[in-house]
């Protein structure tokens, strides 16, 4: 039911498509503006993404922002906000690298464990944000990303002391031991990390449309009172969902480090940004998992061909940022319309009841 | 001290050569699929109290959205005191001497009387809001209109009935002429509701007309001068209230004849199903009660006498912090919502957008909640199939109007989403009902289809705890009455003892023995 049946009619008039076109159109006028040539430069977007020389970069990108999309999605759907998958993620990326360094199972163990790892510590930093919120009140937005600063700077202690590779200048660890990676797609970038967030994409379809804990899920993003009246348990259940997203967050983590550079490096995890991307992603598609998925590719080959068109046209990537910027703005401005002042929404209210009753 | 006389009316009762007032001539609006309102006619005489009736989507909120400036009518035109205008907000229906007090007060409550009077139209000095004048103003005006309140006092610390006195001294601060009240009397006991009609009066007396949207029969019989009935977006009836009785009214609004105030008969008590003892949470104290099985125990009370808060914490959603529940011998004094539920208890909300629904969602999952863990899964797989199934059997067996499953629940009018929430409850053949205003904004029709399906639930060896506003439906379907005050169970009457003059003086915290009875909830 949560992949309610899409006719091409709905789509051309619902709100994300309107935003993402208008997101284009405004980008070409800026481009026309300064002088560019929007076509060339949209081209060159589409073909460093999508084309053969891209479409790999396009896919090891696709994989970190649709694993941090999907970990921000799933407690959007219930109406929860986890801001703190930065500090999920380096926290994942550390203990990963931490495991794979010092781990005496033979490597393609030490592979599993690492990622497993990543996951359990992404999982439990963010089921601690959960637990500032059910126990003591503060508001998840808040705990979670305020969490997230001291995980970051954990990292980069660590990084930087007890795990610093011995003559390095850089923030780094050591190189993994051999063997100790995700395997990739033959020459490739893409790693077996693309095809467990893919199944995590697809346990969340699935959870969500079919199963009772993705019904509760959903109600109660749609109303939380609702949910609790019927006895659906808010405190285990933000607990669990948040859980849960951190562990996405980690394996993003694992698949950033457990991938190449095959290290640690401060920073490395949280420079392309993937956790703003996968939330804007995730919000974007209203945490819908389909949706998600799309929405994550779709920012995936913005940020790639971004990169491409810069290489090959005048056009900085920046403006593939401001595509990105517009697409929110416009999404946030139907937001607003929706939230009308109460008056006239009082007023439409009665009026949609007496359209109904009447019909 | 003699009050502003804005001009004396011609007739003190809006005779037919009173001045008109207000009037709409062949308004038409059309929704898409639906015609709200068909060439509307509608003159209001200076001086009348003048009530709109019609059940839920016969156009009456239409018709006064387009009166206020609100909306704007596809055709027809607006005249009022005699002038035709067009308001493109409810600021220019204001400055036309227009003023509405909305069914859900629009007030701030952390402020005092006199700033919410005075409100974006304060009375200045040298640039500055003059607090002095305003609580002068609303002193001035208070005794002039026979509405007593304290200026000072905060909006959110007074009852309900005073709040509506503020609302109405806001419109006669901003000088209106001709006040639109909708459904006024739902909040009030019986006795506030005989005081909002004396102060009506009083203004009318004194040249001002009041237009009343209601669709309670009795005060339309005993407040109004004269009534216009719509259905279906269309005028079916002018009537003189002195000329005119409840069947004919009520006939008019659902286009057939209706039986009123049925009062069905008494159940056949069984075992205790619910024990409460001693209960406390924040706004209740004290409280006992048993329900049997087979058995309706009404709540009556004014709102916010704790009733709401009562039932809250039986439901689960609010801590117990002294007595104790028991439900069909088991203690669920500290039971969290979803092991009451388990227990035997089956709940209809108050509040059917807020709590009870999920508007945004679909019909077939607004039916499947509660019944998700239970029938309709197997070891947590929620099939779809089986929801959409589930949702078909609920729709066809009570009534609700959907075009199908998957519409949102938004799309159901009040009355078939009351229909939905209710059938949803009945479903889970729970020992044990709760119930809180089962026929709150719902239409006629669909009044008597939701207090035959509580019936029958009794009938089947059920114990319901039905909490209403209404009297008349406390009266009709409950075996015993309980009447909360403050917090407190204050009253206990046998069915045949529970008459309206014994209730009202109960809700009003006159009962007239706080009784033992009452206490062992016999």
């Amino acid at each position: 039911m949560a992949a309610s049946p899409v006719s091409p009619v709905r789509v051309l008039r619902s709100p994300v498509f309107f935003s993402v076109a208008a997101a284009v159109v405004i980008g070409a006028l800026f481009l026309i503006g300064t002088g560019a040539d929007p076509v060339a430069a949209y081209r060159a977007v589409i073909t460093g993404s999508l084309g053969s020389a891209g479409i790999g970069s396009t896919l090891t990108t696709g994989t970190s922002v649709l694993g941090m999309a999907l970990a921000l999605a799933i407690p959007l759907r219930a109406g929860l906000i986890n801001l703190g998958g930065d500090g999920q993620l380096v926290l994942g990326g550390i203990s990963a690298a931490a495991v794979g360094l010092y781990s005496p199972l033979p490597a393609p163990l030490t592979t599993v464990l690492a990622v497993l790892a990543a996951m359990a510590a992404g999982a439990l930093y963010a089921a601690l944000a959960a637990l500032c919120d059910i126990r003591f009140g503060v508001p998840l937005l808040v705990s979670s990303l305020l969490l997230s600063y001291p995980a970051s700077s954990l990292a980069s202690y660590l990084v930087r002391y007890p795990l610093k590779e011995p003559g390095s200048s850089l923030p780094q660890t050591r190189r993994l031991p051999d063997g100790v990676e995700l395997p990739a797609f033959g020459t490739s970038t893409v790693t077996v990390g693309l095809v467990l967030v893919a199944l995590a994409a697809v346990a969340y379809h699935v959870v969500d449309s079919r199963t009772a804990v993705g019904y509760e899920m959903r109600m109660t993003g749609l109303n939380p009172r609702f949910s609790a009246y019927a006895g659906v348990a808010r405190g285990p259940q933000t607990l669990r969902l948040m859980a849960v997203s951190g562990a996405l967050a980690g394996l993003v983590g694992a698949v950033g480090v457990l991938s190449f550079p095959y290290r640690f490096l401060d920073g490395s995890l949280t420079a392309p940004g993937y956790t703003w991307t996968g939330l804007t992603a995730a919000l974007l598609a209203a945490a819908a998992p389909l949706g998600t998925v799309l929405a994550s590719f779709f920012f995936a080959v913005l940020q790639v061909g971004g990169l491409s068109m810069e290489r090959t046209t005048e056009v900085p990537r920046e403006l593939t940022q401001v595509l990105q910027a517009i697409v929110i703005v416009f999404l946030a401005a139907r937001l607003r319309i929706t939230w009308r002042p109460k008056k006239r929404r009082d007023a439409a209210e009665q009026l949609t009841t007496e359209k109904a009753e009447a019909a | 001290m003699t009050p502003p006389r804005p001009e004396p009316a011609d007739d003190a009762h809006g005779a037919h050569d009173a001045p008109v007032s207000v009037e709409l001539t062949g308004i038409t609006k059309e929704f898409p699929g639906t015609l709200a309102n068909d060439r509307v006619d509608l003159t209001v005489r200076r001086g009348e109290i003048h009530a709109l009736m019609g059940e839920n989507g016969a156009g009456k909120s239409t018709l006064m959205s387009i009166l206020y400036g609100m909306l704007r009518p596809d055709a027809g035109t607006v005249r009022v005191d005699g002038r035709e205008v067009a308001f493109a907000s409810p600021g220019d229906a204001m400055a036309a001497g227009l003023g509405m007090v909305h069914q859900s007060f629009k007030l701030f409550d952390s402020l005092t009387v006199a700033e919410n009077v005075v409100y974006r139209a304060e009375p200045r000095r040298y640039g500055l809001v003059d607090r002095a004048a305003a609580r002068r103003r609303v002193t001035e005006l208070a005794a002039a209109h026979g509405l007593s309140v304290d200026p000072d006092a905060r909006v959110g610390d007074l009852p309900v009935g005073v709040r509506q006195r503020v609302e109405i001294l806001k419109l006669l601060h901003r000088g209106a002429r001709t006040l639109i009240l909708d459904e006024p009397t739902a909040v009030l006991t019986p006795a506030e509701a005989d005081a909002l009609f004396g102060v009506l009066r009083s203004l009318t007396d004194e040249g001002r007309t009041v237009i009343l949207v209601t669709h309670k029969l009795r005060e339309v019989l005993e407040g109004s001068d004269n009534v216009t009935v719509l259905r279906d977006g269309r005028v079916v009836a002018r009537l003189r209230t002195a000329d005119t009785t409840a069947d004919e009214i009520a006939s008019a609004m659902t286009g057939r004849a209706v039986e009123l105030d049925r009062v069905h008969a008494p159940g056949s008590p069984g075992d205790e199903v619910l024990t409460v003892s001693g209960l406390a949470t924040d706004g209740v104290r004290d409280a006992g009660l048993t329900v049997r099985a087979g058995e309706i125990v009404g709540i009556a009370g004014v709102a916010g006498n704790g009733q709401s808060e009562l039932v809250e914490a039986l439901a689960g959603l609010r801590a117990v912090t002294a007595g104790r529940v028991t439900l069909s011998g088991h203690d669920i004094t500290h039971a969290s919502a979803a092991r009451r539920r388990l227990a035997g208890l089956a709940y209809v909300p108050e509040d059917r957008h807020a709590v009870g629904t999920a508007p945004a969602a679909s019909v077939a999952d607004n039916l499947a909640m509660g019944h998700h863990r239970t029938a309709l899964s197997r070891k947590g797989v929620l099939a779809p199939k089986a929801v959409r199934e589930h949702a078909r059997a609920l729709i066809g067996r009570f009534g609700v109007k959907a075009s199908s499953p998957q519409v949102a629940a938004s799309a159901l009018s009040g009355g078939n989403l009351q229909k939905l929430l209710i059938g949803r409850e009945l479903a889970h053949e729970a020992p044990l009902l709760l119930v809180e205003q089962p026929t709150r904004g719902v239409d006629i029709g669909a009044v008597q289809h939701i207090h035959d399906q509580l019936i029958a639930y009794r009938d089947a060896g059920h114990a319901v705890l039905l909490v209403s506003a209404e009297l008349s439906e406390i009266r009709g379907l409950a075996d015993r009455v309980l009447v909360m005050y403050e917090g407190r169970i204050v009253a206990s009457y046998p069915k045949n003892e529970a008459d309206e003059r014994t209730l009202g003086l109960a809700m009003a915290g006159a009962a007239p023995d706080p009784a033992p009875s009452a206490r062992k909830g016999a």
